[in-house]
This record gives C-alpha cells, sequence and structure tokens, in this order.
C-alpha cells in the first residue's frame, strides 16, 4: 500500500504542478498589489505612531532601537484642553446619533410602510440630498444657526446632520425586506403602529443600525470644516478643531507632538474600528443596498 | 407541566356570519357578495383554486384587507370597520410569520406582553400551552434552530395561548412534507376540538378540507359553489365545479347526450360519474371503448371514451382489462348526478326520474 502510494505522489505532483504554477502567479500578484496598497495606507500612520513615541530628535531619523518615550504625549495633552475637546467631540457625535437613528427611522417607517399622497415625491426629495455636497451649504447652515441664536453650541454643530438621507435611505431598504406577515401577525397580537416598529422593524434592522451608527460615528468624529466655522469657543470645540487650533499655535512645527495629539485624537475610532471590525464588514454586507 | 386541574380551557368560540361580503381590486371582483354562516365552535375550511378568493375572504374576516362591500358579524357584533386586534381573534400564516429574533417563549407570549398581562399569569399560560404542544424543552431556542414541524407548533401555540373565541389559518400546512402534515392535520382538528374555538381555515388541498372540516366553504372566482358538510359534498355536489374538485380522480361530467339511450330528457344537460361508480356489466347502459389503463396496485385507473367524450372509472386491479377493448359499463341510480343545462345547478328531480326509467 505504502509503496505504490510513494509511487504515485511525485508524478501526480509532476502531472499538477504547472497548472498549480500558473494559478499561483495569480494569487502572487493579487497578494503583492494588496500588500502594496496597505503599506502606502498604513504608512502614514505608521509615522505618526513612530514619531509620536520617539524623542523629536529621532523624527526624520530610523533608527530601529531609538529609544522610547511618552513625553509628547504628556506634552501635547498639556498644551491644550484635549479632555474638554473630547467631551465635546463624545456628545456631538452622541447627540448627532440619537437625533438620526429617532429621526431617520420614523421617517424610514413612513417611507416603507405606510401609503400617503405625495409619497413618490417626497422619497425622492430625500434622495436629492444624497447629491448636495454639505459644504456647499455652509453659509445657508451658518445664517440658519444665527436665526436660532445657536452659534458657538454644539447643536449647532449636530443639527444640519440629523435629518440624514442616507441613514432614511439605508433603514427604508432595511424595513421593506421585512416579511409583512410578521407585521401583520403582530397587528393581530394587537401591537399598534410604533409597537409594532418598537418590537418588529427596529430589534430586526439591528445589523444596520450598526453599520449606519459606525459609519454615522466615523464621519461627525472627523468632521472639521462646519465644527470649524459654527464654533469659536474651547467649550464647543471638537477635538478636530481643537487639534488644528493647537497645532497652529506654535510657530515652531513640533511634529511628534502633533502626531502624538493627532494619535491620541484619533485612538478611540481606531480602536473602535479594530473591535467591531467584523460586524462591520458583515452588516454592511447585510444592509447591501437592494 | 399540564397537570389536570390545569388543562380545563375556559374559551369556547363564537359564530362568524359574512353578509353579501365584496372585494374589489380595480374593477375586478376578487369575493363576489359572499354570504356565510359559520356556527360557533365548528371547523370550517374555505377551499377553493388558487386565486378564488379564500385567503382574501380570510383576510377581511381577519381585518387585515378592508370590507368593500357587505359586513361582517364575530359573536352577532358587526366587526366590519374594527382594527384587527379588537375583533377577538388569532391567525396562523401560511409561514407562519415567528419573530425571528425572539426566542419560542418570546414568540408565543409576544399577544400577552404587548396587551401587558401580567408576568405571572404569562407564565401560566406558556407553561400550559407548551405542554400542550410539546414545546416544553424549546422554550429556549430561537425559530431558526426550529425544523418546520416545530415551527408550525409555535405558530399554534401563539394562536392559542390567548384563548380567542376565533382562530383563523392561512394554509399552514403547506410548507410540511407530506407525512408531518398528516400529523399535523390530526393534531390541529384534535386541538380544535379540545378548545373549542371556532376554527377558519384556507386551503387548496382538498384532502385538507374534507379530513379536517365540519363545513367546507367551496369558492371559485369570487362565488360561494357551495358550503356543506364533507359527505354532503362528496355525496351531492352543487354544481359540476364543486363535482369535480372533491374526488381523486374528479367526478366525470358528459354530456347528456351520453346516456340519452336511458333517457333522452337528459340531452341538454349534463350528467355526472364517479370513477369508482361506475362497474363493467354486460348489458350495462353506458357503452365505451377503452383508451387506456394505468395500474395502480390497489386499484386502475382506465381510460374510456363513449359518444366523443372522455371519462376515467375506478376498478379493482385484479380485473383483465385490454386497451381498445369495447366494454358496456353500468352504475348504480343513485349515483348519476344531473346538472342542469343552463344554469349548472343540480337537479335531483332529473336524476330520480332517470333512476326510475333505469329500474322501470
Amino acid at each position: 500500500m505504502t509503496a505504490s502510494h510513494t509511487d504515485t505522489t511525485p508524478q501526480a505532483v509532476a502531472a499538477s504542478a504547472p497548472r498549480r504554477k500558473a494559478f499561483d502567479l495569480d494569487t502572487a500578484l493579487n497578494t503583492f498589489a494588496a500588500w502594496v496598497l496597505a503599506l502606502l495606507w498604513i504608512l502614514p500612520l505608521a509615522f505618526a505612531i513612530w514619531t509620536a513615541i520617539h524623542p523629536s530628535a529621532y523624527e526624520a531619523r530610523f533608527e530601529l532601537f531609538a529609544p522610547l518615550t511618552f513625553e509628547n504625549f504628556e506634552k501635547a495633552w498639556a498644551a491644550a484642553p484635549f479632555a474638554r475637546y473630547f467631551l465635546n467631540t463624545f456628545m456631538l457625535v452622541s447627540l448627532i446619533l440619537a437625533g438620526q437613528f429617532l429621526l431617520c427611522t420614523l421617517a424610514a417607517f413612513a417611507f416603507a410602510r405606510f401609503t400617503f399622497p405625495g409619497r413618490s415625491v417626497l422619497f425622492t426629495l430625500v434622495l436629492l440630498q444624497l447629491l448636495v455636497m454639505p459644504d456647499i451649504l455652509i453659509v445657508e447652515n451658518y445664517k440658519t444657526m444665527r436665526l436660532l441664536d445657536l452659534v458657538d453650541t454644539i447643536p449647532a454643530i449636530a443639527l444640519p446632520y440629523i435629518a440624514s438621507g442616507f441613514g432614511i435611505f439605508l433603514l427604508r431598504q432595511t424595513f421593506l425586506t421585512v416579511p409583512r406577515e410578521l407585521d401583520e401577525a403582530a397587528r393581530i397580537e394587537g401591537a399598534s403602529v410604533l409597537g409594532i416598529l418598537w418590537r418588529v422593524y427596529i430589534p430586526l434592522a439591528k445589523p444596520t443600525y450598526l453599520a449606519y451608527g459606525l459609519v454615522s460615528v466615523s464621519h461627525h468624529w472627523n468632521n472639521f470644516l462646519w465644527p470649524l466655522i459654527v464654533t469659536n469657543s474651547e467649550e464647543t470645540r471638537p477635538v478636530t478643531v481643537g487639534l488644528s487650533v493647537f497645532s497652529a499655535i506654535d510657530s515652531g512645527i513640533e511634529w511628534s507632538v502633533i502626531n502624538a495629539a493627532t494619535l491620541m485624537t484619533t485612538a478611540p475610532l481606531l480602536i473602535a474600528f479594530l473591535l467591531f471590525q467584523r460586524q462591520f464588514v458583515q452588516s454592511f454586507m447585510r444592509a447591501g443596498i437592494k | 407541566m399540564s397537570s389536570s386541574a390545569n388543562d380545563t380551557w375556559t374559551g369556547s368560540g363564537q359564530d362568524i356570519r359574512l353578509e353579501a361580503v365584496s372585494k374589489i381590486w380595480g374593477g375586478h371582483r376578487a369575493v363576489d357578495n359572499l354570504s356565510i354562516d359559520i356556527p360557533a365552535g365548528t371547523f370550517t375550511v374555505l377551499l377553493g383554486p388558487s386565486g378564488c378568493g379564500k385567503s382574501t375572504t380570510l383576510r377581511m374576516i381577519a381585518g387585515l384587507e378592508s370590507v368593500d362591500q357587505g359586513r361582517i358579524l364575530i359573536g352577532g357584533r358587526d366587526i366590519t370597520h374594527l382594527p384587527a386586534a379588537e375583533r377577538g381573534l388569532s391567525m396562523v400564516f401560511q409561514s407562519y410569520a415567528l419573530f425571528p429574533h425572539l426566542s419560542v417563549a418570546e414568540n408565543i407570549v409576544f399577544g400577552l406582553k404587548v396587551r401587558r398581562v401580567g408576568r405571572t399569569e404569562r407564565d401560566e399560560k406558556l407553561a400550559r400551552v407548551a405542554g400542550l404542544l410539546g414545546l416544553s424543552e424549546l422554550l429556549e431556542r430561537k425559530p431558526g434552530q426550529l425544523s418546520g414541524g416545530q415551527q408550525q407548533r409555535v405558530a399554534l401555540g401563539r394562536a392559542i395561548i390567548a384563548e380567542r373565541p376565533v382562530c383563523l389559518m392561512d394554509e399552514p400546512l403547506s410548507n410540511l412534507d407530506a407525512k408531518l402534515r398528516h400529523e399535523m392535520r390530526v393534531e390541529i382538528r384534535a386541538l380544535q376540538k379540545k378548545l373549542g374555538f371556532t376554527m377558519v381555515y384556507v386551503t387548496h388541498d382538498q384532502v385538507e378540507a374534507i379530513t379536517m372540516a365540519d363545513q367546507v366553504v367551496l369558492l371559485n372566482a369570487g362565488h360561494l359553489e357551495q358550503a356543506a358538510d364533507p359527505r354532503e359534498l362528496y355525496r351531492r355536489p352543487a354544481t359540476p365545479f364543486a363535482a369535480r374538485f372533491i374526488g381523486v380522480p374528479p367526478m366525470n361530467v358528459l354530456p347528456g347526450a351520453a346516456l340519452a339511450d336511458i333517457d333522452p330528457g337528459l340531452s341538454p344537460h349534463s350528467v355526472g360519474l364517479r370513477p369508482e361508480a361506475l362497474v363493467p356489466t354486460d348489458n350495462g347502459p353506458l357503452k365505451a371503448r377503452v383508451t387506456s389503463l394505468e395500474y395502480l396496485g390497489a386499484d386502475m385507473l382506465i381510460d374510456c371514451e363513449t359518444a366523443g367524450a372522455g371519462f376515467t372509472m375506478r376498478l379493482p386491479g385484479d380485473r383483465e382489462v385490454a386497451p381498445g377493448s369495447e366494454i358496456r359499463l353500468g352504475f348504480a341510480a343513485q349515483d348519476l348526478h344531473v346538472f342542469d343545462g343552463q344554469s349548472g345547478r343540480r337537479r335531483d328531480d332529473l336524476a330520480e326520474e332517470t333512476g326510475r326509467r333505469m329500474a322501470g
């Protein structure tokens, strides 16, 4: 048995070798390209980490055994009120997310399950919102905030984003996939309209909420232009604006301190993404636009 | 779980009355002027081919579809315009409609929770229903982890836990395999008898209708063809449609001229003879030629032809019949059905007249 087995094996290998080689080349090219792209993408981050954890003398010098230090983080933390900025950003993204969930859920439910005159016109208007660059509206939005007497407050940063066309669209698509019979079964069991939304639709749309929540949080965590314009005091500035103000104070630019500050401000997002990476990708695939 | 003291069910059925109910979809009358009486505590099956309006009728009773004309009464109360939740009924859907994010226990008590029934009462009822349906071991599972039959039981549990006077079912067995279907048929029927609610059950399967129903309501293209108990429906079908819908293989409906030898008066009408009612007799009144035969073991189906009309008969499997041969067939007078040539309705007077001629 063993003898005949060892006899045939080399032949089999030889026969399949050329085919395997051609297949390997394809995979190798793909792998190579993936690595190149990944390295390109990670380079700025790697540089930021490198400069942040080494003394400023090593900013442009790469030595494997350069001394490690946390001094840059301490300096950055002391140089600007980052604790306050973090609190502001945290309040900002929470406010936006809560507002978006509430508003988009109700709007999406109405578009998905009710027929009312003007429904398709209204939904088209919501979709058109996706085509408008938010930056175009900065002046108009600023005027509105002035009118509401909200300039330089956290709600002023949040308000323009709460009625999110993308959120409404995404949730509507998800709600449409919920079988009608579940809706009807809940209705016969005596659930009210909002009860059905709460007990049937929302639990079934959980993956979509997770995916949309992560996108929304990361987008508004990183948002810069609008907060920069509408805020002008320490009490309202989110981290992005705080960081830019901080890096502009010193005329002598200290890259290691700036990068330490940058790392601090992006760390919560990075950690969240690494933790939720799988759910994040999966839920987007499942919530895929149909 | 279900001790005998615990096993008394207080629920009792209520009668349902449809008075000239119509449903119109863009000019098309999906349900046309339908009047049905469903006595309290009975098992009524709405039967018919797909598109006959049986599901629409059920959904109108449930309150999931509006009633365009006529009215519906449950227990003497006009519920035509009441929301589904206030009609005092429960429903089992074809897809079972179990909430995939809730466990079996949560699915069953969903309605009680919505109606804010206390926790102790809820748990008590859950334990009783789970015991009754053999679900006690599965209460923590999600519907996705259950087999089709188990899912069906959960849907039943959700329907019976509140002990509503009326239970509606929309083709609940169509997703099960044949063996399980038979078991569930027996189980559902036993459950309905035990709990005493009024059941309205929609199916397109005549076997389900015949085996389970106290009353079969046969619908065709939105019209009522016949409402009767299964025996009556088989023995005395009111129309050729009813005659051909019940029974396998269906009843042979021939032009009356095929029996002109016995009674020339039948010529303008149609006559119906069940395949199992025909027997070869040397001097039988019906002359036919055998065209083909299908051997099924216990019996066989024989396709014949007479005066240009084809029909089928069923004979015991041990009979010798050769295709192409000429045979003469007879039947008992009470097995002859006559349908009016104009209205299509049953004409017992003509059948009796022919019977007298056959005897005489």
